[in-house]
């Protein structure tokens, strides 16, 4: 009987075969080939040399981490004083938010670069109409500059990160409110000393998730740029997919690179909420 | 104390705002002959004539139809599978397949495809057919979503006890598995799958990096397009857009029903 | 004039009638309960003293002062709430420091005064401890240590022991009502529990449909129920319609309802001779223990009465037998 049980585990061999096929062995192969100059074979650090000392790449390093950061933290406040309003405010005006945030939320990649580029291109309709009315704000405004991006980037982390806060703010009990009121508190008060310590670990868990999106956003810089800019996955893209010979160490580099930026945000940001997370009971 | 709190519908108000400046002005573009000022002139539906009677364009929604559904499918299947053997027979081994299925999530496009392509570029076997790769990867990228929404289906609908049910009724733990558990959680599995098509149909860096430009799905033709006609890209991007609303206006109005069973349920227990 | 006094307050919540014109008036320095079953409104009423919530119209007075329009955060006033109000991100000494700090009081006093207020509740041990690491009574003393510890001049208490098992809830009674005491503090406390009600309060106002519904010692309200609501939620009165139970005992009865308590009814299985009582003949159809009594549901004529027999060890009656009952004309009340 025992060892019938074991012939389920054929069950899993579907999921195990497309999962070491396309994912692990892959992956694993990717940082093996970092390691290796691009012929293959030996052991070489030349490709992360090659990433720390030229200025394309450390270019690309930091931009990628600046528009991510950039992006990021003004879509969290974005979405923290969205999601506050949706807690607050129910009725038809929310369920009309919550279906826009919904749509939007998988508005990304070329059509969204596309939208931008008639909206704020050099020829689009914001821009005329900053040169018609005379905000120079608008009509000199450069999307195609990794500053002039970072507002699609942000317009793409708002429904997501706004989306992802709302369940949080299901967990402030009124309860607390009403305490802070009579206690002596105000609105103010209320959410600098209870509500947002109590909501900093799903502020941060959302700003981590943020962060790698923006990282790894390829589709509406490519749209905007193709392989004119320093960004992690443009170049990362560019060495696999240029006119010359395929890259695999230097693009292993640079993809081991990315992750190792997302795994120290993610450390980060799970460091910080430990810290908030003291009192909190964890489910 | 309840005093109207107008600060709360103004911020929704201007976010909502915000978010739909880009698809209106977009939308309108693609209905005008031209738009250099601020009020655009010749309103025509001309794109959309020439857009829907285009083959190539016809072509391109039929490939992205089919590269949605087979990975899909393979990826429902495989994960049904794998969560029946961990979640019946060896639980311990379910963070395990839990980790498989969400390192997809932090490693994202741009990563999977350059690892699955120079891995596999220059093998002799089948595995170096681009569309191989690309579904490949597809069934990947979408596995955290199908994954998540199976759980938490078997979760809403407390697997274990019902397992059990069916087991004392005499069913044997795989029939109750496929027969009791899986018909209660397809809208999980349905709304699940909604999701993945609005991942795959909105992909560009899979299909650009493994399949090239020339396996064309809507966001290439859209890239291509928009490089040569911008009115006509317009009209493209309409389509997507419209595709991926109504994608996620089911998955809306799926949830919302199951919420409302859920609470139906609830309430029902209570009495 | 009185230190609390509600006056002809009204609450809508849209077209929902919570409070019916309620007048109330409390003395200072006493706990009063307001005691009804949920949705009665005695939670929307201490909720409009508080200032949580807005009357639709009538007037609040507490110390003398009209406080309707007060800001809830100036009208001095401390609660505790049903469960989990403590904040999660604060230790239970920055919890219970945090009303003194919002009224700037200086540092040194603050320290000494949270000290001394989690003493008297009992928790002096832990100061340092996050609210998640208390169990659910030992989180209601500090919520009690924080509405108190600014002195307000009214705590409110809104059901705050129904989420804590009976066994602690006993204990929990006696010590609010000892630091009531203590303390000289006017206390409104919210309840749906009767036993609660009457171990706690000096006062209570029993509520019914948004109505105040009889205002009473808890031993008066026990003993002389003014109403037929009253009667059944306190004390487990039988209450029969004058007229169905003229027929039971074949006696005429003047008022609308009568009303007499399951122990204070003289069973026996022969017919009892004694004078000025009403007699019945019933049928048991249901006996159940209830701790040190025996319960009895006796089918007469179609009424169910319930006959409370003190449990010493043997059961008197099986069920299904006949039975004869007994009740003194001037112990039961007419309604």
């Amino acid at each position: 009987m025992k060892n019938r049980k074991y012939i389920f585990l054929l069950a899993l061999v579907p999921f195990l075969l497309v999962a070491f096929l396309y994912e692990i062995i892959p992956l694993i192969m990717i940082v093996i080939n970092s390691f290796q100059p691009d012929a293959g074979g030996g052991f070489t650090l030349e490709n992360y040399q090659t990433v720390f000392s030229k200025l394309l790449y450390r270019k690309a390093i930091f931009n990628s981490i600046k528009i991510s950061l950039t992006s990021a933290i003004i879509g969290i406040i974005i979405a923290f004083f969205g999601a506050k309003a949706a807690h607050q405010h129910g009725g038809k005006l929310n369920s009309v938010f919550m279906t826009v945030l919904n749509m939007v939320s998988n508005f990304a990649g070329i059509p969204l670069a596309f939208a931008y580029m008639i909206l704020l291109g050099n020829a689009g309709f914001m821009v005329s109409v900053g040169k018609e009315l005379g905000i120079e704000a608008l009509a000199n405004y450069n999307l195609y500059t990794t500053s002039g991006m970072s507002l699609i980037y942000v317009y793409f982390q708002i429904p997501l990160s706004t989306l992802l806060l709302i369940p949080a703010f299901e967990g402030v009990r009124k309860e607390w409110k009403e305490a802070c009121t009579l206690l002596g508190g105000g609105q103010t008060t209320f959410w600098t000393k209870v509500g947002v310590p109590v909501l900093m670990p799903s502020i941060l868990g959302t700003f981590s998730v943020l962060f790698a999106n923006a990282l790894a956003a390829y589709a509406t810089a490519y749209a905007l740029m193709m392989n004119n800019i320093s960004l992690l996955p443009i170049q990362i893209a560019g060495c696999y997919t240029g006119e010359v010979k395929i890259r695999t160490g230097l693009g292993g580099a640079l993809s081991v690179t990315m992750m190792i930026i997302m795994i120290i945000m993610i450390f980060i940001t799970n460091g910080l909420s430990r810290h908030f997370q003291k009192g909190v009971a964890r489910k | 104390m309840k005093k109207k709190n107008i600060g709360a519908p103004i911020v929704m108000l201007i976010i909502i705002i915000y978010m739909l400046i880009p698809l209106v002005v977009s939308i309108i573009y693609s209905m005008f002959d031209k738009w250099t000022s601020i009020v655009p002139e010749g309103f025509n539906l001309e794109n959309y004539k020439t857009l829907f009677t285009d083959p190539a364009f016809l072509a391109t929604m039929g490939r992205t139809v089919l590269m949605c559904i087979i990975p899909i499918f393979v990826t429902i299947i495989i994960v049904l599978l794998a969560l029946f053997v961990t979640t019946v027979y060896f639980p311990k081994l379910e963070k395990y397949v839990q980790l498989i299925c969400m390192i997809p999530y932090t490693i994202q496009g741009v990563i999977l495809s350059v690892s699955i392509l120079s891995l596999y570029v220059s093998s002799p076997t089948f595995l170096s057919n681009r569309l191989v790769m690309l579904f490949g990867a597809y069934c990947i990228i979408i596995l955290p979503y199908i994954y998540q929404g199976i759980r938490n289906g078997m979760r809403a609908v407390n697997m274990p006890m019902l397992l059990e049910a069916a087991e004392m009724l005499g069913a044997s733990k795989m029939y109750a598995f496929f027969k009791v558990i899986v018909p209660n959680i397809l809208s999980a599995i349905i709304v699940s799958s909604l999701l993945a098509v609005g991942i795959i149909f909105g992909d560009y860096v899979l299909v650009r990096n493994l399949a090239g430009t020339s396996f064309q799905n809507m966001q290439i033709y859209l890239y291509q397009t928009m490089k040569s006609d911008s009115t006509k890209s317009s009209a493209v991007f309409v389509v997507i857009m419209m595709v991926t609303f109504i994608i996620t206006a089911v998955v809306l109005f799926l949830k919302s029903r199951e919420g409302k069973q859920h609470a139906e349920m609830k309430a029902k227990v209570k009495e | 004039m009185s230190y609390i006094r509600f006056e002809n307050i009204v609450k809508n919540f849209g077209r929902n009638e919570v409070l019916k014109n309620i007048n109330l008036e409390i003395e200072k320095g006493q706990l009063v309960t307001l005691l009804g079953p949920s949705g009665c409104g005695k939670s929307t009423l201490l909720r409009c003293l508080a200032g949580l919530e807005t009357v639709t119209s009538g007037r609040v007075y507490l110390d003398g002062k009209d406080i309707t329009d007060v800001n809830p955060k100036d009208r001095d006033i401390g609660m505790v709430f049903q469960q989990y109000s403590l904040f999660p991100n604060m230790t239970v000494e920055q919890n219970v420091a945090f009303g003194m700090k919002m009224k700037k009081v200086p540092k040194e006093k603050i320290a000494a005064k949270t000290k001394e207020m989690l003493e008297i509740v009992g928790l002096g041990d832990k100061l340092k401890q996050y609210p998640a690491q208390l169990s659910g009574g030992q989180q209601q003393r500090a919520a009690l240590a924080r509405a108190i510890v600014t002195e307000p001049k009214v705590l409110l208490l809104d059901e705050p022991l129904s989420a804590i098992d009976a066994l602690l809830r006993h204990s929990l009674q006696v010590e609010i009502r000892r630091i009531q005491k203590e303390l000289d503090i006017t206390a409104i406390f919210v309840t749906h529990d009767q036993d609660e009600a009457m171990v706690m309060s000096d006062v209570i106002h029993l509520m019914y449909k948004g109505k105040i519904d009889q205002s009473a010692k808890p031993t008066t309200l026990y003993t002389k129920p003014e109403t037929k609501f009253a009667a059944t939620f306190i004390g487990h009165y039988n209450v029969l319609s004058g007229e169905r139970f003229a027929k039971i005992c074949g006696e005429k009865i003047d008022s609308d309802d009568i009303a007499f308590r399951p122990e204070i009814i003289q069973i026996s299985d022969k017919p009892i001779e004694s004078e000025n009582c009403y007699q019945m003949k019933g049928h048991i159809s249901v006996s159940l223990p209830h701790g040190n009594i025996l319960r009895y549901a006796v089918d007469c004529g179609g009424e169910q009465v319930d006959v409370d027999v003190l449990f010493t060890g043997t059961v008197p009656f099986e069920t299904h037998t006949d039975v004869y009952l007994s009740v003194k004309k001037d112990q039961c009340i007419y309604l």
